[in-house]
């Protein structure tokens, strides 16, 4: 399926970062929109800077018009803001993009262990990201860090306890 | 020749005979006035028969509707005045004006966070006409102009900008001078605007030009764009037409501010 952009995709002055106080914070708002709707189409859960700029979210060729690199770490410092990213390394060059967060991911994959009837089961990481009764969820192929981060909040609310094993880490649902 | 006299005398005479004119005239007006009501209360009384016998034409047939509107207008009757008496009730046109009052509120309300409380009269004349569905009563661009007329006139903010050989539908209180107004006109041709342009265009000082595009953005109803081929460019979402045919989306949806 292809990706849908926004109106303001194709609209020039989006890829400026407007002077005005409002008309800015919608902008920021719609491209961190923007940011996070890509990166969950493409199933990206990571960005690195240099490339970003590169990227068609940043760069529209068809109009000309791309978001300047100070322009683009604005728009990152809002998802920090709002919980959405996390950078990866103090020069800021290289971030983990949440276009959903550990909670929401958590009870995604608390919600198909339980329709299942698979509560008490013990799962190990891989099966849950990559085993092939996954295959048509949505967390399927979800990054060790993200699917870590979403079981721990998982066992911080007690539906969870993450345990370590000889090859490596598995989880038991309750 | 007698030298007209311009002492006291002269000039309480000349104010006698003022005031007989005066009266004369008066009087003379008095009976045409009587006269030409005589001939509003006939041309009321058969306008009457006209809208009680069309009356359906009138509801439903939009042309029709205008021509009866302006034969309204030729004898200063205001069907859409508001409360009750013949017309509201015998037509419900008073009732069909406001519900489209309503409905030009809400979508102009809905695209607010995009265009800054400005609107093509041919993008709002598609969504309402969107919002009623197949079934609804037809709605042409005149009604919508009468109905912000009205709603204009109640007070509602809205405003009128003659553009390019259609109307820009401001929904927000903005201030909006001839100069602004002006350079809007300017910017409907290709959606966006420059100092350049407006300078050539108008002949207006550098700064009459700035100030008036500090203006726009300050009222959130331009855009800058700095990436443009020469001059920073000033675009209006109100005139991009690629935002016509664009609903809002949920996402969209929860960006708007309050």
């Amino acid at each position: 399926m292809s990706f849908e952009w926004p109106w303001q995709y194709n609209f020039p002055p989006f890829f400026t970062l407007q002077p005005n106080v409002d008309t800015r914070q919608k902008q920021l708002a719609a491209w961190c929109s923007l940011v996070l709707s890509y990166c969950r189409h493409r199933k990206l859960y990571t960005l690195d800077v240099m490339e970003a700029q590169e990227s068609p979210v940043f760069n529209n060729k068809k109009i000309a018009r791309k978001l300047s690199m100070e322009a683009i770490q604005v728009v990152f410092e809002e998802l920090r803001k709002k919980g959405n990213l996390e950078w990866m390394d103090k020069n800021k060059t290289r971030c983990l993009v949440m276009w959903r967060r550990p909670e929401e991911w958590g009870k995604l994959i608390y919600q198909w262990v339980s329709k299942n009837g698979m509560v008490n089961s013990v799962f190990t990481l891989y099966e849950l990201s990559n085993g092939d009764d996954t295959e048509n969820e949505e967390f399927h192929g979800l990054e060790e860090w993200m699917l870590l981060r979403s079981l721990q909040a998982l066992q911080t609310e007690g539906k969870a306890e993450i345990i370590t094993m000889d090859d490596g880490k598995g989880v038991k649902f309750f | 020749m007698h030298r007209r006299g311009v002492g006291a005398g002269a000039i309480a005479k000349k104010k006698l005979a003022e005031a007989k004119y005066r009266e004369r005239g008066t009087v003379l007006a008095e009976d045409q006035i009587a006269q030409m009501s005589k001939q509003l209360e006939t041309f009321k009384t058969h306008l009457e028969e006209f809208a009680s016998k069309h009356k359906q034409e009138i509801r439903k047939n939009s042309q029709f509707r205008v021509q009866f509107q302006e034969m309204c207008a030729t004898i200063g009757v205001d069907p859409l005045a508001s409360g009750k008496g013949f017309w509201s009730e015998m037509l419900g046109v008073g009732d069909f004006y406001y519900e489209l009052g309503v409905q030009i509120i809400e979508v102009c309300l809905a695209l607010k966070h995009r265009n800054g409380g400005l609107i093509t009269l041919d993008e709002l004349h598609q969504r309402v006409l969107k919002g009623r569905g197949k079934f609804a009563q037809d709605v042409s661009q005149d009604d919508l102009v009468r109905a912000i007329k009205k709603l204009k006139a109640m007070g509602n903010g809205f405003g009128m900008i003659p553009v390019g050989g259609s109307y820009l539908v401001q929904s927000v209180p903005a201030e909006l001078n001839m100069d602004h107004t002006v350079v809007l006109q300017l910017a409907e041709k290709k959606g966006y605007v420059t100092v350049m342009e407006i300078k050539d265009s108008l002949k207006w000082e550098r700064e009459r030009a700035c100030h008036v595009l500090d203006h726009l953005l300050k009222e959130g109803l331009a855009w800058l764009d700095s990436q443009a081929d020469g001059e920073p460019q000033y675009w209006l979402p109100a005139l991009f037409s690629e935002l016509s045919s664009r609903d809002v989306t949920p996402e969209e949806a929860n960006q708007m501010t309050p």
